[in-house]
């Protein structure tokens, strides 16, 4: 408890004063950025010096476990949260701007609340595959986990799959293995529902249709997931550890843990509980979360005393990975929200000149950085102002999907698809990298991952999306 | 002083205290992992891990933690890849992969790393 203490200490900051906002302001937890950019004619907008916390904080993430990795290791919750509290403190007592605050708490709660459970419940599941490792199981695999990604979300998919990816592949393991599993499962996979990835659930609860964007992105989707797995296939086929091993095969795939199955599933319902989805949900103001929230936390405890010890401990289950990111992301979570207003400011402004490509590209870029949920909204507010559309409208945002469809479409590719580019580009991410290490393999430095992999893999990946469906779009 | 082999199937317990470890057989240590820590340098001047291999026992200190058992938590345990003394350090198939639980009574249970175990070398 003493250890959670600070996250707490932060997020009561982050509640601020909560009877000086409107009860619709809670209408919909998750629903955060587009309300930012609407707050800026409430509220003025932060100087450009209050991005240092932000920028701090990232660099402290690519280059403290470079250069001091276990003074980092001990101390990061300390620095997360003390510039957190810096950004928290300036809108408190500078701006006097709690709407933002506010609507960054829903938002994380939303946010961890989705990812905790997540990772408990599928903790208490063992998936045991007894097949030799090749390079065309590994894709098949990397390849039913992007499907399965739509269905339980890139951080069910990641959690549930990267322990049994990790064990096919024991005698031949190396980084670039799991890379690719972020790349593929955690991330890029999650594009065809609004279950897959939080920018298209936030979309959805906007009014995008469900089916929408598998009608708009599949197209896309297929063929970069195509091209991804066959340079996973490329790189794979000249691995040749392991092959000197002579052990025996049963090829049988063995599945325990059905009961946090159906925890899985509570959690899946839950997403859709919202008053926004459906109308008899109730709204708990002046309370910062809704009720899936509280569904959720209640399947991490559950799930969690009911699971079958043995698979917990077959899993070496720990809440470390997710504590990991409960505190790093309060931390990216408080410091971004005035990049977030600024880059919403400059977007709003700049709307007319902006095409789909330009859509695409900044979307894109900031989402690896960034969170990608709010930075989707905040160009889906932009995209829609140059139109004279409110993305806080449902039957503009369901006309803006029919009429401009061009826009949605390269702000949800770029949310979902670029976050992939860095560790702390999606929740998964940071978690499955933990996971990989905690089972012994050496992971890239948050430099090296984008160096090594993500600029020279992906980037001309995504120059071949933007070149064929957005190139001179206007 | 017993063996690797009779530690495994007397299931015959390490002891821990504080940063050290206590382990009833002789073996040179390859890798340890705890919590995320990939542990490969047991040099003299490394800051992260050394053993030492007694008369009767061998002894791992970790350096970075003050007290082991403040950080591993109930289904977490210590990961290592050992070779028995006297047995050939570079023969593939005399590295064994061992996982410590810690215990109350600063008691440790050695297992070797079954199918489940995820632990790459």
């Amino acid at each position: 408890m003493r250890k959670i203490l600070p996250v707490v200490l932060l997020a009561f900051l982050l509640f601020g004063m909560t009877n000086q906002v409107n009860a619709s302001d809670f209408v919909n937890p998750a629903a955060l950025s587009a309300e930012i950019v609407n707050s800026d004619a409430e509220h003025s907008l932060p100087p450009v010096f209050m991005v240092i916390p932000f920028v701090t904080l990232l660099l402290l993430i690519a280059v403290m476990p470079l250069f001091a990795h276990h003074f980092w290791e001990k101390h990061y919750p300390k620095f997360s949260i003390a510039l957190g509290t810096i950004t928290v403190l300036y809108y408190l007592l500078v701006m006097n701007d709690t709407h933002s605050l506010l609507h960054t708490l829903a938002e994380y709660l939303s946010f961890i609340a989705l990812l905790a459970s997540l990772f408990v419940a599928s903790g208490g599941i063992l998936i045991k595959v007894d097949k030799k490792a090749t390079p065309m199981l590994n894709v098949i695999f990397l390849l039913f986990g992007a499907v399965i990604a739509n269905i339980i979300g890139t951080t069910g998919a990641s959690m549930l799959l990267i322990r049994p990816f990790i064990k096919i592949n024991q005698d031949r393991i190396k980084p670039y293995h799991i890379i690719f599993f972020i790349f593929l499962i955690s991330n890029i996979g999650g594009a065809l529902t609004p279950i897959g990835d939080p920018p298209l659930f936030l979309g959805f609860l906007r009014g995008v249709d469900f089916f929408w964007v598998f009608e708009h992105v599949w197209y896309m989707w297929l063929p970069t997931i195509i091209v991804v797995a066959a340079v996973f296939y490329f790189i794979d086929s000249r691995n040749n550890d392991g092959q000197e091993k002579s052990k025996e095969y049963t090829g049988q795939i063995e599945f325990k843990g059905y009961k946090n199955v159906v925890y899985l599933l509570i959690i899946l319902i839950s997403v859709f509980i919202d008053p926004n989805v459906i109308s008899w949900v109730p709204n708990l103001y002046p309370l910062p979360f809704g009720i899936r929230e509280i569904i959720m936390f209640s399947v991490v405890y559950l799930s969690y005393k009911t699971a079958d010890k043995e698979i917990l401990s077959s899993n070496e289950f720990d809440f470390e990975p997710i504590k990991e990111v409960a505190y790093l992301f309060i931390g990216i979570f408080a410091t971004m929200i005035p990049a977030l207003q600024l880059i919403a400011y400059e977007a709003n402004l700049l709307g007319d000149k902006l095409n789909p490509g330009i859509f695409y590209w900044a979307t894109g870029l900031l989402s690896g950085f960034l969170d990608n949920a709010p930075t989707y909204l905040n160009f889906l507010s932009a995209a829609m102002g140059k139109y004279g559309w409110d993305v806080n409208n449902a039957v503009d945002v369901h006309n803006f999907e029919i009429e401009h469809a061009v826009y949605l479409q390269a702000i949800s590719v770029a949310a979902v698809f670029f976050g992939a580019m860095t560790y702390i580009g999606n929740g998964p991410n940071f978690m499955v990298k933990s996971i990989s290490e905690r089972a012994g393999i050496k992971m890239p430095s948050f430099f090296a991952y984008l160096i090594k992999y993500s600029i020279p893999i992906l980037i001309p990946i995504f120059i071949l999306v933007w070149l064929a469906f957005y190139y001179g779009r206007v | 002083m017993s063996t690797l082999n009779e530690v495994l199937t007397k299931n015959l317990h390490g002891l821990y205290y504080g940063n050290r470890i206590l382990l009833p057989f002789k073996a040179d240590i390859l890798k340890a992992v705890i919590e995320k820590s990939i542990i490969t340098d047991f040099s003299d001047f490394s800051e992260q891990a050394e053993y030492e291999i007694k008369d009767n026992r061998t002894e791992i200190y970790f350096y970075e933690y003050a007290d082991l058992s403040e950080f591993i938590t109930t289904y977490e345990t210590i990961k290592l890849i050992v070779v028995e003394e006297g047995r050939d350090i570079f023969d593939i198939k005399n590295h064994i992969k061992l996982i410590l639980h810690l215990n109350d009574g600063h008691e440790i249970k050695i297992e070797e790393a079954g199918e489940n175990f995820l632990f790459i070398e």
